[in-house]
């Protein structure tokens, strides 16, 4: 957003400045939300699910016993709770520091201060279905596990939790914003995260990693969560409010730092240099050339692929996942690569659209190209992943191989296929330069992420459930009809895209 | 000069998006060998008239034939015959110059055309940047490259739009030369803009649009000088 920053919008005074500011510019984004019936609906439906994650789970039979599962259940919180914390970090960096309120293009003619910008982000942070599904599973650990009369204090004293991990995250994702945009940050950043995973692979190598779970200091405040009202919950409450306000006001100070430095990233793709390459044989090629270019060449894939690919295969392999639970990774990771410009992917072309649109080619084939980019950007991410994965888990039987790579194809094909029918219906001009940019406003990706999401988890706990069964046979006779169904409606989609007034409509909107 | 031929038909045109009609009946007759311009306010229809014929958006009503190809059923052959250059940045932003190039080149099937691009980029003074992704590029430079895309394959029909937005004088000369250059080998060309003291200088006939319609044509002498901007300030009213 802004670059002229100065230490004197950390006053006061600015500071209330900035969160008026911030007022003003969710105002405005809520007036031009075009479909206000699903805004609504929306809401709605994020208040009810939140409302049901904290209390259905403590009338469900055993929850809030001293033993059995909901033991399980309050042992794990405070490793939950941490895992909350490193969730909202990466999903913070990945992003370059949060989501936008305003886009940097729009914004670049207000006064807005990068206080605002951070106070925007940190509002946006939750629209994002990773956030929302760990929000929802803590929430609803907590009310299993927990006694019923300790619900509210220890549901309270969650919500707050969520709220100062995900500001801790946010403190984070400027820091390492504002180190990136040094002089040597790009390569500091990647040797500080190759470090970390070393020493993640380390623990769990010498198996230390259950030690340090249990020593973690979030045990200590889900102590004061189980007795309900107490001086020891006030005290837990206390320790998480400190954390979140100094968190929200230190977040401030590396987003300045990060606002007065250009981001070297975008700097360095956009002024790079690619030499020339022989000509492809077929104008298919060429496309397929171009548009990969589209997608390496953007900061936001990129650094989006590496934290999709690599993040759930080390999770997975510290984890030491078994093959039939390996299933679920492709569609996770799939639904992921397709939010980072496949929901809209047309807008890759930016406002070359309107040029692409007038050379010679028929639309098919461009559809074919783009269609075929976004399949190996999905494929190679979620083979890094399942490789990662795999690493620990031995070798498969013929069964769980088999169930893997049906689902492996059947949910990159659903992911396809939603992607490029979303593509054509509701396009968008957006500008894919910045790590924050994302190809759909933040309500409409969740929409997507939402059902991207269960889509593809429905799918892989079929296969997961098929891979245990004796007969290999019988994973490739469950795919074929999902794979023929996808197929028809990716051609569908494609129909749509030829037809001369829709693409047109969508070209227009694209270039803005 | 060449013979009076017409290149670009266009008769009765309407092109509506939803409630808005931006073009209203249009019609536009331009020839092989001249250069015709297109005048008028910020949504006078002359950007959308533009990318009917090039083949980009079809049109709700009317007719519109280019080269002897009606954009509508035929669209592949129109946009074989046109080189456009959009109003609108015209670029993909993670892709080189010479990528363009190379899919223009690939797109229409053009043997030996590495010459001619250079040449191009030299003219507009981007063959330092020949291999440099076009997101970083200034929105003259975009408009300059445009330029060279639409005139690599030597089109028979050039459409320019807004080429000389904020272009600096070289760029402009340098799109002088491509537009007399089309019209000395015989190529029609439709030059889009609000800029009228430019359009009458590179052009031979303007028509003026208002409203999504046309109000006037008259040949680029009389709109020029004073008289022209009394004429042309007064068709806009």
């Amino acid at each position: 957003m802004p670059t002229a920053a100065s230490w004197t919008d950390l006053r006061p005074r600015e500071v209330r400045r900035a969160v008026a500011d911030v007022a003003h510019l969710v105002d405005f984004r809520t007036t031009t939300v075009r479909r206000p019936r699903a805004f609504a609906l929306g809401a709605a439906v994020f208040v009810g699910l939140t409302v049901a994650a904290a209390t259905l789970p403590a009338f469900v039979s055993g929850a809030g016993s001293s033993k059995g599962y909901a033991l399980d259940a309050v042992l794990l919180i405070p490793t939950a709770m941490a895992g909350f914390m490193v969730l909202a970090i990466a999903s913070a960096v990945a992003s370059g520091g949060g989501r936008e309120l305003l886009h940097r293009e729009h914004a670049v003619i207000h006064p807005v201060s990068p206080t605002t910008d951070h106070l925007g982000a940190l509002l946006l942070a939750p629209l994002n279905i990773a956030w929302l599904l760990q929000a929802w599973i803590l929430i609803g650990v907590t009310a299993y596990g927990v006694e019923r009369r300790s619900l509210v204090a220890a549901e309270i004293g969650i919500v707050i939790w969520i709220l100062a991990a995900t500001a801790v995250g946010q403190v984070v994702a400027w820091t390492v914003e504002a180190v990136r945009r040094t002089s040597h940050g790009i390569a500091i950043i990647r040797c500080v995260g190759v470090a970390l995973a070393g020493v993640a692979v380390l623990l769990q190598l010498t198996h230390h990693t259950v030690g340090i779970l249990d020593s973690l200091k979030t045990r200590w405040i889900v102590v004061g969560y189980v007795d309900g009202f107490r001086m020891r919950w006030v005290e837990s409450i206390a320790v998480e409010l400190l954390l979140l306000v100094v968190a929200v006001v230190l977040g401030a100070v590396p987003a300045h730092l990060a606002a007065r430095r250009a981001p070297r990233d975008e700097l360095r793709v956009e002024s790079g240099n690619h030499p020339a390459r022989r000509l492809p044989r077929s104008a298919l090629a060429m496309l397929v050339r171009l548009d990969r270019a589209s997608v390496w060449r953007a900061v936001p894939m990129r650094r989006g692929l590496a934290v999709l690919a690599v993040g759930p295969g080390v999770v997975a392999l510290a984890g030491n996942l078994t093959w039939p639970q390996m299933t679920i990774l492709p569609g996770l990771v799939a639904s992921g690569g397709a939010l980072l410009f496949g929901v809209n992917a047309w807008c890759l072309d930016g406002r070359g659209a309107l040029w692409r649109e007038s050379v010679p080619v028929g639309p098919g084939t461009v559809f074919a190209a783009r269609a075929w980019v976004l399949t190996e950007f999905l494929l190679v991410a979620s083979f890094v992943t399942m490789v990662l994965a795999g690493l620990r888990a031995g070798l498969p039987s013929t069964s769980e191989l088999l169930a893997l790579l049906c689902t492996w194809v059947v949910v990159v094909l659903q992911v396809i296929t939603s992607a490029m029918r979303w593509s054509s219906r509701r396009p968008f001009a957006v500008d894919l330069r910045s790590a924050r940019a994302t190809p759909a406003p933040p309500l409409v990706m969740v929409g997507y992420s939402t059902k991207l999401a269960v889509t593809t988890t429905l799918t892989s706990l079929v296969f997961s459930g098929l891979a245990r069964v004796p007969h290999p046979e019988v994973s490739v006779l469950v795919a074929a009809p999902f794979v023929v169904w996808s197929l028809v409606r990716l051609l569908h989609a494609r129909d749509a895209w030829t037809d001369p007034v829709e693409r047109a409509r969508v070209v227009t909107t694209v270039a803005g | 000069m060449i013979s009076r031929e017409a290149v670009v038909d266009v008769r009765s045109l309407h092109v509506r998006f939803g409630e808005v009609e931006a073009v209203a009946g249009v019609d536009l007759t331009a020839y092989a060998g001249h250069a015709t311009a297109l005048l008028g306010r910020n949504g006078a229809g002359k950007s959308t008239t533009m990318r009917v014929l090039a083949g980009v958006v079809p049109p709700t009503a009317g007719s519109a034939v280019v080269a002897g190809h009606d954009v509508r059923t035929e669209t592949l052959a129109v946009k074989r015959a046109v080189g456009y250059c959009p109003d609108v940045g015209g670029l993909v932003p993670r892709a080189t110059p010479w990528e363009h190039l190379q899919l223009s080149a690939r797109l229409r099937r053009l043997d030996g055309w590495e010459e001619r691009a250079r040449d191009l980029l030299e003219r507009f003074e981007l063959g330092d940047v020949a291999h440099r992704v076009t997101s970083g590029f200034s929105h003259g430079m975009g408009r300059r490259l445009s330029v060279c895309l639409a005139a690599l394959h030597d089109p028979e029909v050039l459409l320019l739009d807004e080429p000389f937005d904020g272009v600096d004088p070289i760029g402009v000369e340098a799109t002088f030369d491509v537009i007399n250059d089309a019209r000395a080998r015989g190529a029609c060309v439709l030059v889009s803009t609000h800029l009228r003291e430019l359009a009458v200088e590179a052009c031979t006939s303007v028509l003026v649009l208002r409203g999504g319609a046309q109000v006037a044509t008259a040949t680029a002498g009389e709109m020029s000088g004073e008289e022209g901007a009394r004429a042309y300030r007064s068709l806009l009213d």
